[in-house]
């Protein structure tokens, strides 16, 4: 049972914050007489006026001593390099400012980030900053140096040696890094004996050492099987991309895909689906293998709902379609293995080339490996092992809750752990060592699509921290090598020549990528699966009674390895928006049966053991199964990531990863609140999100402006404006970290999130429509629209929101009283306000991460989006510089940067050419809530729907 | 209704005539010392002193730009590096120090503190002289381009011994120019010249009329608060 569910309601676990206020200062005193009142009064007036008072500054400048490397602008430098995403490269530009990493950007060279970056990409610069990272090494609890432990390895080796390893054991996660492997594969040379383990909580992205890639520009009709690939996939930016690619409007045409999803829980994928299918795991087999028999003409067994058969139906008219169209079939990660087996029979016979089979890359299935963690606790139990180093993972708090793993690790005698905080592995090891982040060592790593990217770092290590590669081979040769050295060491060629060799390392790290053909990989021939055309019979799982419970990554934090990440914590969850904490979603039809509401917390137990959780009514939820996420019910990691939500690793077990039937839920009969940040979901009759039949992409759209006996303002020079697709937006939340990180907007924590006072500057809305048991989603990003005719302006008394030359709306933050009125007056609510002091503790380190670029605001000062103005500035100077007009595409605010799909244009109105007055020129471009006559600079197209695909039911019209 | 008789003590009034008219004179002189302390207070923070106008700041080395940057003739580029790239001007390292000083008056006392620098690779701390706000967001190398010369603000540092602020540096004298930059600009060729632009208006005529031409600058956007605070 979950301790951590017994919180009192308003415990607040925010970030932490200075006092702003002296003790008892809020709080309004007792027994004041009228006499005392007016005194303090008087005396706050009097004293008011002094705080306007104070002499020009006198700063201090710390010029170089030695200048580095002279570039145009030394001030800001970017740096090629790569984020560690489940082992697999994601490439990212990163930019420093004056020595300080302060903004993560997608690397357009990469081939998995096409310049795009997803939540979790923009957040990693956060955590560099983490002040609850690990800072010294610990030996039992109590602060030690990495000299005492290098010494005490040193005792270690020679017996180690003798016995070639034996008793020795490593548990690694599985990565793709050439050097982290190589040095792993160095080890288990020289003492053949060394058993290494490897252990995610994550899943595997390939079968049977075979991974599978998708050409999704190309694929005509796609079917997804509890697949989320474009949000939770090593290449979920490159497909997100190449889908996108056939969802968007050009011209008033488009060459549309058409996607079916078959999933129990939402994913943000199957929620873009034309026709999505809620079915739970058990239901699942019989769906597929009907599909597959009315491909031969067999006829739906009559016990299949409308729903279903019509989803079979329509889906079979298209496979019948035969040759002319590709259809792929792609299968989620926490399928069962013979989900897969039926898509790759589905795959040949229909999927042409858009499927691709590769060796896998990552190292789950390397020869040398002895298992994962059953296998480590086994070995642990015969008392194989008295030495153990546990790199880079916290088996404690993912293991499965049928592996003993703590017990296990206790009982060895020698145990050190390698991580970046202080977690529950940590607390259990003797020693544990400080990891160092992936902005300040030297690495290297290989995208999903094989290519591989150094990492470099942008400062020194912040800690006394080392990375992996380094900590292995430290353990090999007791003697201690950097980073740079062992990663030069992976890619250098005997026969280098020395300079030769230099050229091509600098061009590789400047370009993000490592040249194919010098590529290190030894290519191995793809194992090839049996040519079965066959479509397997899949049986169906147990159906025992109770529910299904299906355990998922967190969108946010993941496994837990994101937990102390404040970002991504006040990050609104795809379709719930909670934040902070997790819930077990379950269907409405469940909810009404049991008479659960939300926040109602359930038992869930299972082979005897029980967890407690509230629970979130979600739409499109399988009957009878129960969503719940991993990643929170930390213990131990830092003061962000402990003690919230519960730990969904109580119910799993090793043979039920990701779903397991036969679950009894009962009333726990106590309520918990939940916050969320949109707790409403239908748009009540307006079109707020509007839909478009496919047919109707040309249909002369209705008059944009009411009439106004006003002529409207000329904007001469630049007219900036915003286009958002609602076809392509899938809701990722990449552009809300972005923004979040580019414009210094600090985080207000739970509590403050539940009285509505979270400071997102563009926030997602998200929308159901329509009827049945899979309503259709539409997610709308909603940042200020910058009003032509803004209702917040006129209602400003000290003029500090007023209209520029270029048409932004300006908030001017050394002008706001703090009134509130211009929020008030927003009818679409996108201003912000600094109700309390919400920057950082002074001194934290966070404070290195925010842009100078953007004023840091205080308490009683109202902000909003401000479609990124300092890059609009520094675009402008760019351009005046050198006397031209600022080039379509050269600005783009950081949402649109970000954004995988392309679904932010960002541009000037003035130019006919530029790609947003293109997009705008579509007839189905329209303004939000526009019959206010705000006429907003930002303007959405309608989420287009196939037409054949599309029923009258779930369209509203 | 009858008059009160004149004596009856109730009717008597209250103060005399000359205390009434002392409070009168104490009132008014209230009123002066009330606007002239009012004035003096305004005069006070606009004062040079207050802004530390022709104050130098101690430093840790006695820089003098007059010698450098008039006697000498070294171009203001030559330590300010990134004045015409970046936001920041940039301030010279120590090795841009000793590019000359590793030959020249190295065993000077005076130059002691640069050579520590250098021997301890502990950079020099310098005091800021001309500071603005942090909410204002200035950029270095868009006013060069636009031939606004170094001195407008700077004031003429060929002539400072020691270097002190010039200006005020208020967002009036922001203002003056963005709303009507052509007065103080200046051709490329004498951006970096040392000849003080008076920043105040009716100085511009002068400027003008030995321009021959001036880097095309569009007003437009130069007065939206979002130029110089975001």
């Amino acid at each position: 049972m979950s301790e951590h569910c017994h919180k009192p309601i308003g415990h607040d676990p925010g970030p932490r914050r200075t006092a702003e206020f002296f003790p008892g200062a809020t709080h309004w005193p007792a027994d004041l007489s009228r006499r005392e009142f007016l005194q303090l009064m008087g005396a706050s007036l009097a004293l008011a006026g002094l705080t306007a008072c104070g002499r020009p500054t006198q700063e201090k400048i710390v010029p170089y001593v030695i200048p580095p490397e002279m570039t145009p602008s030394p001030d800001v430098m970017w740096y090629a390099t790569a984020l560690p995403w489940q082992g697999y490269a994601r490439g990212i530009l990163a930019r420093s400012v004056h020595g300080r990493p302060v903004k993560l950007e997608g690397n357009p060279d990469h081939p998995e980030s096409l310049g795009a970056t997803d939540a979790v990409t923009q957040a990693a610069i956060l955590s560099l900053y983490d002040p609850d990272r690990s800072a010294a090494p610990r030996r039992a609890g109590q602060v030690a140096t990495w000299d005492l432990f290098e010494r005490e390895w040193s005792g270690r080796l020679p017996e180690i040696k003798t016995r070639r390893g034996a008793g020795f054991a490593l548990l690694t996660e599985p990565t793709t890094s050439p050097t982290e492997l190589r040095e792993i594969g160095a080890l288990l040379e020289a003492w053949p004996e060394v058993q290494w383990f490897q252990h995610t909580a994550l899943p595997r992205f390939d079968q049977d050492g075979v991974q599978s890639d998708f050409d999704f520009a190309a694929a005509d009709v796609i079917l997804s099987v509890g697949s989320d690939f474009l949000f939770h996939h090593p290449s979920s930016l490159r497909f997100a991309r190449a889908f996108s690619s056939r969802r968007r409007v050009e011209n008033g045409r488009a060459n549309l895909n058409r996607f079916f999803a078959i999933e129990p829980t939402f994913t943000l994928t199957g929620a873009q689906a034309d026709a999505r299918l809620a079915a739970a795991p058990s239901r699942m087999p019989a769906l597929l293998n009907a599909l597959a028999r009315s491909m031969d003409g067999s006829e739906i067994p009559a016990s299949f709902t409308v729903d279903e058969r019509e989803f079979i139906l329509s889906l079979a008219a298209h496979l019948a379609g035969g040759r002319q169209k590709k259809i792929l079939c792609i299968v989620g990660e926490e399928m069962p293995v013979e989900f897969h087996q039926w898509a790759g029979v589905f795959n040949r016979r229909f999927g042409g080339d858009t499927v691709n089979h590769t060796p896998a890359l990552r190292s789950d299935g390397a020869p040398l490996c002895r298992g994962g963690l059953t296998e480590m606790v086994a070995a642990i139990d015969a008392g194989k092992i008295s030495g153990l180093c546990i790199l880079g993972t916290n088996p404690v708090y993912t293991a499965p809750a049928d592996v003993e793993v703590t017990a296990a690790i206790r009982q060895v005698a020698w145990t050190v752990h390698l991580g970046s905080h202080v977690d529950e592995t940590a607390e259990h090891c003797l020693w544990h060592l400080p990891q160092s982040h992936f902005l300040e060592t030297w690495s290297d790593l290989r995208a999903y699509s094989g290519s591989a990217t150094l990492l470099q770092p942008l400062v020194e290590p912040l800690n006394d921290s080392r990375s992996t590669g380094e900590v292995v081979n430290f353990l090999r040769t007791g003697a201690r090598s950097g980073a740079y050295d062992l990663v030069r060491g992976t890619w250098r060629r005997d026969n280098d020549n020395e300079s030769d060799f230099e050229t091509q390392w600098h061009a590789w790290l400047n370009r993000g990528v490592v040249d194919a053909t010098r590529d290190v990989r030894s290519e191995t021939a793809s194992k090839s699966s049996p040519v079965e055309r066959i479509f397997p019979v899949l049986t169906g799982s147990d159906s025992r009674g109770g529910v299904t419970l299906l355990v998922r990554a967190d969108a946010s934090v993941s496994d837990g390895r994101w937990a102390n990440n404040a970002w991504l914590q006040e990050l609104p969850r795809p379709f719930t928006a909670l934040v902070w904490e997790n819930a077990a979603l379950i269907d409405a039809a469940l909810a009404k049966r049991m008479e659960l509401q939300n926040g109602d917390v359930i038992v869930c137990e299972a082979n005897g053991r029980k967890l407690e959780a509230p629970v979130w009514i979600l739409p499109g939820q399988a009957a009878d199964c129960v969503t719940v996420a991993l990643g929170y019910g930390r213990t131990h990691g830092g003061e962000t990531a402990r003690d919230r939500g519960f730990s969904a690793y109580r119910l799993r077990t090793v043979a039920n990863l990701w779903q397991q039937a036969g679950v009894s839920i009962r009333r726990a009969g106590r309520r918990q609140t939940l916050v969320s940040t949109q707790r409403h979901f239908t748009m009540e009759g307006r079109d707020l999100a509007r839909m478009t039949k496919e047919t109707d992409l040309s249909r002369q759209p209705e008059s944009r402006n009411p009439a106004s006996l006003f002529p409207s303002w000329p904007y001469e020079s630049y007219a900036w404006g915003m286009s958002i697709d609602l076809s392509t937006c899938f809701g990722c939340n990449a552009c809300v970290v972005a923004c979040q990180a580019e414009n210094n907007i600090p985080v207000v924590g739970r509590d403050q999130v539940s009285r509505g006072r979270e400071m997102h500057w563009i926030r997602i809305d998200r929308y159901y429509t329509g009827e049945g048991a899979s309503p259709r989603v539409v997610h709308q990003p909603v940042p200020c629209m910058h009003c032509e005719n803004a209702p917040c302006e006129v209602v400003c008394p000290v003029g500090a929101t007023v209209h520029t030359s270029e048409g932004l709306n300006d908030m001017v933050y050394n002008r706001c009283v703090g009134t509130r009125y211009c929020s008030n007056n927003c009818p679409y609510k996108v201003r912000r306000f600094n109700f309390l002091d919400y920057r950082a503790p002074a001194g934290s380190p966070v404070y290195l991460q925010t842009n100078p670029d953007v004023t840091v605001r205080e308490r009683g000062v109202m902000e909003k989006c401000t479609y990124c103005v300092q890059r609009i500035n520094a675009g402008r100077i760019a351009a005046e510089k050198e006397n031209r007009r600022i080039r379509d595409g050269e600005i783009r605010p950081a949402c649109q940067q970000a954004c995988p799909a392309e679904a932010i244009i960002f541009g000037d109105l003035n130019d006919p050419q530029s790609r947003v007055v293109q997009r705008k020129r579509e007839a189905i471009s329209y303004a939000l809530l526009g019959e206010l006559d705000t006429r907003p600079r930002t303007t959405y197209l309608a989420k287009i729907v196939p037409a054949d695909v599309a029923t009258e039911r779930t369209i509203p019209s | 209704m009858q008059p009160a008789p004149p004596n009856d003590p109730s009717h008597r009034p209250l103060f005399t005539a000359r205390a009434t008219h002392a409070v009168r004179i104490a009132l008014l002189g209230l009123g002066i010392a009330g606007s002239a302390a009012a004035y003096t207070t305004y005069e006070y923070f606009h004062s040079p002193y207050w802004n530390r106008i022709g104050i130098a700041p101690d430093q840790p080395v006695l820089f003098s730009h007059r010698h450098h940057a008039g006697e000498l003739r070294i171009d203001c580029r030559f330590c300010h590096t990134t004045v015409e790239t970046s936001a920041n001007a940039g301030m010279p390292s120590t090795q841009t120090c000793l590019t000359c000083h590793s030959q020249l008056f190295r065993d000077e006392p005076m130059l002691r503190p640069v050579m520590i620098s250098a021997e301890e690779n502990k950079p020099l701390v310098w005091t800021q002289v001309a500071t603005l706000p942090d909410h204002v967001h200035f950029n270095h190398s868009i006013h060069i381009a636009k031939g606004i010369a170094c001195a407008s603000c700077h004031g003429d540092v060929t002539t400072m011994a020691l270097t002190a602020k010039a200006h005020e540096l208020t967002m009036r004298e922001c203002l003056d120019c963005h709303r009507n930059p052509e007065p103080h600009q200046v051709p490329a060729s004498k951006v970096f010249s040392s000849r003080p632009v008076s920043l105040s208006r009716d100085a511009g005529p002068t400027a003008t009329s030995e321009a021959t031409t001036l880097p095309v600058v569009h007003p437009a956007p130069l007065t939206s608060c979002s130029t110089c605070h975001h």
